[in-house]
């Protein structure tokens, strides 16, 4: 059969003479059989299936909702305008009770209690012990002296190790990373920018010094790609983010740009 | 010859259910039970594997899909050019890379998780790296998914695309829209075209099969062009051209002259002449349609001065293969399809010119060379000047000549029925060939039934000759029966009489008793033989029995007794017995009893055995030693079978070493270690 043999037939010899019959029932059976199975289903593909019905339904509610929305005539609200006072008030002064502080004072509080205008301000301290794994070395293995890094480090790209008799601290190369996804947060898009360098390590300044990189660290990348231009003229090409998610959970880095 | 097939692809499957299919096969292949409490080695192997293998079946997929679908490169031109036309090149190789892109990058993140996973140290890391590996994985193939869709719709298309071969000997059939094209090919030809009067009917290239000298044409049907600048036709019409452009065909361009598919002659010769170029180097052939709505010779001035001036340009295609320079018949054709009329002549002529073609070019080749030198036809070479023809013997062409007027005088029924008003109005007579005795019984009927009986069941052509048998029979019998005589009653004697007597009366008593017995034996518990004194198979019954019918029982007795099983130490009781035996009366049953229950007296004769050594003279033995050696060869070659029910040689077999239903499986409750 070449070419539309399907349609062919059809136009030559029609449908089978129930077969819009059959074909209502089997469309209507459809039903009891998709409840049949979203009830027998079970596992891991019951679970996805009912997630799958669950958004049908809910989709499915929404435009009935729509369909049975009628265009009659609703009363209109009187929105009450803020400020706005009863007539048995209207002769009242009204006073604010608010405190005004002084932008400088607020900075001066926000610089002692630790504080800054970044997405995360708070992040969950990572031990030691969580951070680092004792390393055994020397002949029978009782000198712990060397730590290796168990998170995500970035080490520059001028970067040469000590010698291995007295690196103290080991940073894989598997766990270097170079780049970071950032997201803008006003364009709402998401690029694939390099890292500069590990500005601020929340956790340390040791850490911040080793460039280990955990969720909250503020690190500089270079946004060149973005095309940014200062007021002045000049090209922005390194700007600071915040990583916003566990690096060596998710083998990336997430971070939010700083604007 | 490759045939181009491309219904052999396998189903590309939409992106979300490719990413269905593969983590739902990774987490039914992979082991799924994992504990915080196991070493860490074994974690990470647990986790790596899982990406590995996800990693490992995209690939596999991916690559089925980018092997299958043919480079547009690598084929044929006509089928490059064909598939361009309906796909778009571009569109399909950009598809094709992006899938090949994808595969490559899945495989980038395999390596970098299963990098990253090595530096796991928890459950959970390894948890979630695994998580965004196959996370990462499936984005990708996301991503790809319309490249998917695309290539789902193209594979559907050119599974329906017509198998052409573009080697082999092609017919290709051009012209405007509804000349009459699929209406020829569905003449000459099993290919099922679709034939509608409105234009564009044909919407694609259909290809059917011809036979011609037993050769296998291929005629493909175009869909129809319209005279336009090369670059306004649409996809239906670069259809054709494109296979005016690629196949090396002989090529049958037509012609409406009734003018009845919309368009006049002027237009379809401005055609032709815009696409002449496509005819370079193939035989072309001009054929006038539909001539039973208006016949060629009819045309008018102007359309004849135009199929001539077209006519010109196809002559010059004859000339320009070398073929025969003024084959005006081969040229210019008047067919109508709808009569049938002229529709085999084209086909014929079409084939022909083709063949030639084809063989003139093979001739030509280098390879024929090869070919040249496996035939030689061995033609005897003449003697002398004498004509030697064909010897027919005279016989034979007598009969030849007769048979020839035999066929032509003899009158079928076939033509006896056609002339008596046809098949519904005459029926033959059957019975006119009938051999019969008597001619006049031909048309006589038979009659079927007869007092309630079938009159075949009862027919029979030697029934005369059969009942004189029987009554020879019957007389014999007769004479028979006449002789024998009554011998009951008159010649026993008197003894024989009281024996009959007594006979009858025990029988009839006996019938008697069984009456008594089967109609109360429901009522009235049976008493088992070996209780009821009267029925006891005992030899002292016997014996009785036997006195009572004046018989002497004793040795009777003896030899039951010396026959029976159940006589335990023999040895003993023998002498005894036989002393006892000969003066014991065996009437007394009382006395005997208790005595033989005890030493059982009676002896019993042992069923003579011989030394084994001991020569029969029917066995073919010469002497002792040589029965005594065969014996022990006998017990040595065969080897009495061994009953212990221990394990031999023999018994050491392993039917399957892995068998799988004890080595696969998860196990619902309990371990998987030991198996």
């Amino acid at each position: 059969p070449q070419g539309d043999y399907i349609e062919l037939h059809r136009k030559r010899h029609g449908y089978r003479l129930d077969h819009h019959e059959r074909k209502r029932k089997r469309d209507a059976r459809e039903v009891h059989k998709r409840s049949a199975m979203a009830q027998k289903a079970l596992g891991i593909k019951g679970k996805m299936f009912a997630k799958k019905r669950y958004a049908e339904k809910a989709l499915m509610k929404k435009t009935l909702a729509m369909h049975e929305e009628s265009s009659t005539r609703r009363k209109v609200e009187d929105e009450a305008h803020e400020g706005a006072v009863p007539a048995y008030l209207l002769d009242r002064e009204a006073t604010t009770r608010a405190k005004v502080l002084s932008n400088t004072v607020k900075q001066k509080r926000k610089e002692k209690a630790g504080k800054w205008d970044v997405p995360l301000p708070k992040v969950r301290p990572v031990a030691e012990d969580e951070m680092f794994k004792v390393l055994r070395s020397g002949k029978r293995k009782t000198k712990q002296w060397k730590r290796m890094v168990t998170k995500v480090t970035f080490v520059g790209p001028s970067f040469t190790r000590k010698p291995p008799k007295y690196e103290r601290f080991i940073r894989p190369s598997g766990l270097r990373f170079t780049k970071a996804h950032v997201t803008h947060p006003e364009l709402k898009c998401t690029f694939n920018l390099e890292i500069i360098g590990v500005k601020k390590n929340p956790n340390g300044p040791t850490y911040t010094s080793l460039g280990v990189i955990t969720k909250g660290t503020i690190i500089e990348v270079n946004v060149s790609e973005l095309g940014l231009v200062t007021p002045a003229g000049k090209v922005v090409w390194g700007k600071y983010a915040q990583v916003t998610n566990n690096p060596e959970n998710d083998g990336c880095i997430n971070a939010v740009l700083l604007v | 010859m490759v045939q181009y097939n491309f219904k052999k692809i396998t189903v590309v499957p939409t992106g979300k259910d490719f990413i269905d299919i593969i983590l739902s096969r990774t987490q039914r292949q992979t082991p799924t039970v994992v504990h915080k409490g196991y070493a860490i080695s074994r974690l990470r192997q647990f986790y790596m594997r899982k990406v590995k293998y996800t990693q490992q079946n995209f690939h596999e997929k991916l690559s089925t899909i980018i092997d299958e679908f043919p480079r547009l490169d690598d084929i044929h031109p006509f089928y490059g050019d064909l598939l361009h036309v309906l796909y778009n090149k571009d569109h399909y190789k950009l598809a094709l890379g992006q899938i090949n892109t994808a595969r490559n990058l899945i495989g980038k993140i395999s390596k970098d998780y299963v990098k990253l996973l090595k530096y796991g140290d928890s459950l959970y890391r390894c948890k979630t790296l695994k998580v965004a590996a196959l996370g990462r994985m499936c984005t990708v193939i996301k991503r790809v998914s319309p490249s998917l869709a695309y290539l789902e719709q193209v594979r559907q298309h050119m599974a329906r695309l017509p198998s052409i071969d573009p080697n082999t000997r092609t017919i290709l059939i051009c012209g405007y829209p509804n000349v009459g094209k699929s209406s020829f090919i569905n003449k000459i030809t099993r290919a099922d075209v679709d034939v509608q009067p409105y234009a564009f009917t044909t919407k694609s290239l259909f290809v059917g099969h011809t036979d011609f000298k037993y050769l296998r044409y291929q005629v493909i049907d175009t869909p129809g062009i319209l005279d336009r600048p090369f670059e306004d036709r649409n996809i239906i019409e670069m259809c054709s051209i494109t296979a005016l452009a690629h196949l090396r065909a002989a090529i049958l361009f037509f012609l409406d002259i009734s003018g009845s598919c919309g368009y006049s002659i002027a237009q379809q010769a401005a055609l032709f002449h815009s696409i002449k170029s496509l005819f370079m180097n193939k035989p072309l052939i001009i054929v006038c349609n539909k001539t039973d709505l208006q016949p060629f010779e009819n045309l008018s001035e102007e359309d004849m001065k135009l199929v001539m001036e077209m006519k010109e340009e196809a002559m010059k295609t004859v000339i320009g293969q070398g073929g025969e320079a003024t084959d005006e018949e081969g040229v210019l054709l008047k067919m109508s399809t709808l009569t049938e009329d002229g529709v085999i002549a084209v086909k014929n002529a079409a084939c022909e010119r083709l063949l030639n073609q084809r063989v003139e070019l093979k001739m030509k080749s280098k390879k024929i060379n090869d070919c040249l030198n496996r035939f030689h036809v061995a033609m005897p070479k003449p003697r002398d000047d004498k004509e030697r023809p064909a010897c027919i013997p005279e016989a034979v062409l007598e009969a030849r000549a007769k048979e020839a007027a035999e066929k032509e005088k003899r009158k079928l029924e076939k033509d006896l029925e056609n002339e008596n008003g046809g098949a519904g109005v005459y029926s033959a007579s059957l019975k006119k060939h009938y051999i019969l005795a008597n001619e006049e019984w031909k048309e006589d009927i038979m009659p079927e039934i007869f007092d309630g009986h079938n009159v075949f069941d009862f027919v029979d052509p030697d029934i005369l000759q059969r009942l004189e048998e029987l009554e020879q029979e019957e007389g014999l019998r007769q004479e028979e029966e006449a002789d024998d005589e009554d011998m009951d009653g008159e010649e026993l004697t008197p003894e024989e009489r009281e024996a009959l007597a007594e006979i009858r009366r025990k029988k009839s008593l006996l019938i008697q008793q069984h009456r008594i017995k089967k109609s109360t034996a429901e009522s009235r518990p049976t008493v088992p033989r070996k209780f009821d004194k009267d029925k006891k198979f005992t030899t002292e019954r016997m014996g009785r029995q036997l006195s009572a019918l004046g018989l002497d029982p004793s040795l009777a007795i003896d030899r039951a007794r010396g026959r029976s099983l159940s006589r335990k130490g023999r040895k003993r009781e023998r002498s005894l017995a036989r002393a006892g035996s000969d003066a014991d009366d065996a009437m007394d049953m009382d006395v005997d009893q208790p005595s033989s229950k005890k030493l059982r007296m009676r002896s019993r004769s042992r069923s003579r055995s011989r030394p084994p050594g001991e020569v029969v003279p029917g066995q073919g033995f010469k002497d002792s030693a040589q029965k005594v050696k065969a014996i022990k060869l006998v017990r040595k070659s065969q080897k009495v079978r061994n009953k212990d029910a221990r394990r031999g040689d023999a018994d050491r077999t392993i039917p399957t070493l892995k068998p799988k239903h004890l080595f696969s499986g998860k196990r619902s409750l309990g371990k998987t270690s030991r198996r």
